[in-house]
């Protein structure tokens, strides 16, 4: 193999949201083409992002139409154009290790059953994306994964799947950290483990994780209910899994005659929080083996309908290469 | 595998004041009631007390298998027997560090740590407590482990490059979700 051998090739239709790329191996270098905006004359369409090794996280550089011509211009994704820096470019996702962003600053959270995070960025979030924040007054959310939707373009986001109750105060500053950009990268093997945000006192028992979940009906779980949780009936059951949507399901366990459920509050910290592991399944199809779905990857930026990200917007054609490099100089 | 679908529990225990806090006597303790409850089997047999100076005899055992970076910690805890003061030391693993009441600690370069996700943003431990059987790596069958080695005239004509590697296919399994528990802990 050369240098600046390409790896790996393909193309997609962009969406208009940030969009995952797997790879078969690590790579030193990435290409997108915009076939779409290449054609067109359209100021402020991008029609190439570059990305290397060792730049940071959601860099690139970008080539764009700097006039309404076929003339390009680059700069640097960071500093960006037309009066938008921080373009969100290439992000390398290695779901061995995650954590590829840096830290982000919170400026506040609301004391809801869905708190709201305000922040100054929120690339390269998307709904169902999984955020972790942290140094905040939610003590007994800080550390916890969960997932977001209700992203408000370099303003806010929400935690998607409510609690139980609220978390009992407003959050002050604090971080948040990009753990992933869907279940799919989340974690190495599934169905996994999930922290429970509620469950209802019900037949049939729903309940609600604060990471999607990903299971499948069928599915058979454990409930893992420590006494800070109520709930305590629960606690150990054998429970079936029928999905009811990508953050709830429902169990064929009667949980009308049970303590109510609780999310706890900071003054309860340290804690164990109420947890569903899955031990099997009923179906007949092995809808969910346990397996190694581990995998490298790159996660391709978005600004929605606002092009100049090596997704562009919606219907726009990408093309991209990838490739290793066999040493990488850095003076 | 166990990092991803174990049940866990947070040491609690401690006063670091994150949560979950550094590992305590009574968080190895509720470790060992639970996996007694669910009626798991200890992996290790006592080692019987002798006249010896300065050893002391060590109970029948669960294995905790965790990152080498919590030695520090678990020196730390109430009733830490090192592997020194066995009785009978020759019957330690080459890995273990030492036992707290009814676990016994092998360590790793590369045990699980999960970055930066306790509630102060520090690293997680991963403690896999497990009992008898608890879990299982079962290979696949017709495809065992290669190791594959390619040497540098295939890389050009300049023979500059080898490459090395190997690949295998291996399922690994939780046998028994109640024997096998994941302590989370945080550095003291």
């Amino acid at each position: 193999m050369a240098d600046n051998t390409i790896i790996q090739q393909g193309y997609f239709t962009s969406t208009g949201v940030p969009k995952t790329i797997i790879l078969r191996s690590d790579i030193d270098w990435m290409h997108t083409y915009n076939l779409t905006t290449i054609a067109g004359t359209t100021q402020w369409d991008s029609t190439e992002h570059i990305w290397q090794r060792e730049m940071i996280a959601g860099d690139s550089i970008i080539y764009y139409h700097g006039a309404a011509t076929n003339v390009m211009n680059s700069v640097g994704s960071i500093t960006g154009f037309n009066g938008v820096a921080n373009r969100p470019a290439f992000y390398p996702i290695d779901s061995s290790g995650l954590l590829t962003v840096a830290p982000i600053a919170v400026t506040a959270g609301t004391n809801a059953t869905q708190p709201v995070y305000s922040t100054a960025t929120t690339v390269p979030l998307q709904t169902g994306a999984i955020v972790r924040v942290y140094g905040g007054a939610h003590t007994n959310i800080n550390g916890l994964d969960f997932s977001v939707d209700t992203i408000v373009a370099a303003t806010s986001f929400r935690l998607a799947n409510a609690l139980a109750t609220a978390p009992g105060v407003i959050n002050g500053a604090g971080f948040w950290r990009y753990i992933a950009p869907d279940l799919m990268t989340y974690k190495l093997f599934t169905p996994g483990k999930r922290v429970v945000a509620n469950i209802t006192a019900a037949n049939p028992a729903v309940v609600t994780t604060l990471v999607d979940h990903g299971y499948s009906s069928g599915d058979i779980v454990r409930m893992m209910v420590p006494a800070g949780c109520g709930m305590t009936q629960m606690n150990g059951l054998l429970g079936t899994v029928t999905v009811v949507t990508a953050a709830t399901f429902s169990l064929n366990i009667d949980s009308t005659a049970f303590t109510a459920f609780n999310f706890p509050l900071p003054a309860a910290v340290p804690f164990t929080p109420a947890e569903v592991v899955p031990v099997g399944e009923t179906t007949a199809s092995l809808l969910d083996p346990v397996r190694n779905q581990g995998y490298i990857g790159i996660v391709l930026g978005s600004l929605g309908a606002v092009s100049g990200t090596p997704t562009g917007v919606n219907g726009d054609v990408i093309k991209w290469i990838a490739g290793k490099s066999f040493a990488t100089f850095i003076p | 595998m166990l990092a991803s679908t174990a049940s866990f529990i947070n040491c609690t225990g401690g006063v670091n004041g994150d949560n979950p806090t550094e590992i305590t006597r009574a968080d190895v303790d509720l470790i060992v009631r639970e996996l007694l409850n669910n009626n798991a089997y200890t992996i290790m047999d006592n080692i019987e007390g002798e006249n010896k100076f300065g050893t002391a005899p060590v109970r029948d055992a669960y294995f905790g298998l965790c990152s080498t970076r919590m030695t520090g910690n678990l020196d730390a805890v109430q009733g830490f027997i090192h592997k020194n003061q066995y009785p009978a030391p020759m019957n330690a693993l080459r890995s273990e560090w030492g036992s707290i009441g009814n676990l016994r600690f092998l360590v790793s370069s590369i045990g699980s740590v999960t970055p930066v996700s306790s509630a102060l943003a520090a690293d997680v431990y991963n403690i896999f407590c497990v009992g008898m059987e608890a879990y299982a790596c079962i290979e696949q069958d017709g495809y065992s482990a290669q190791f594959i080695y390619r040497p540098p005239i295939y890389d050009g004509p300049l023979a500059l490059n080898a490459s090395v590697g190997y690949k295998f296919a291996e399922v690994p399994r939780i046998t028994n979700d109640l024997w096998v528990v994941n302590l989370r802990t945080t550095l003291a």
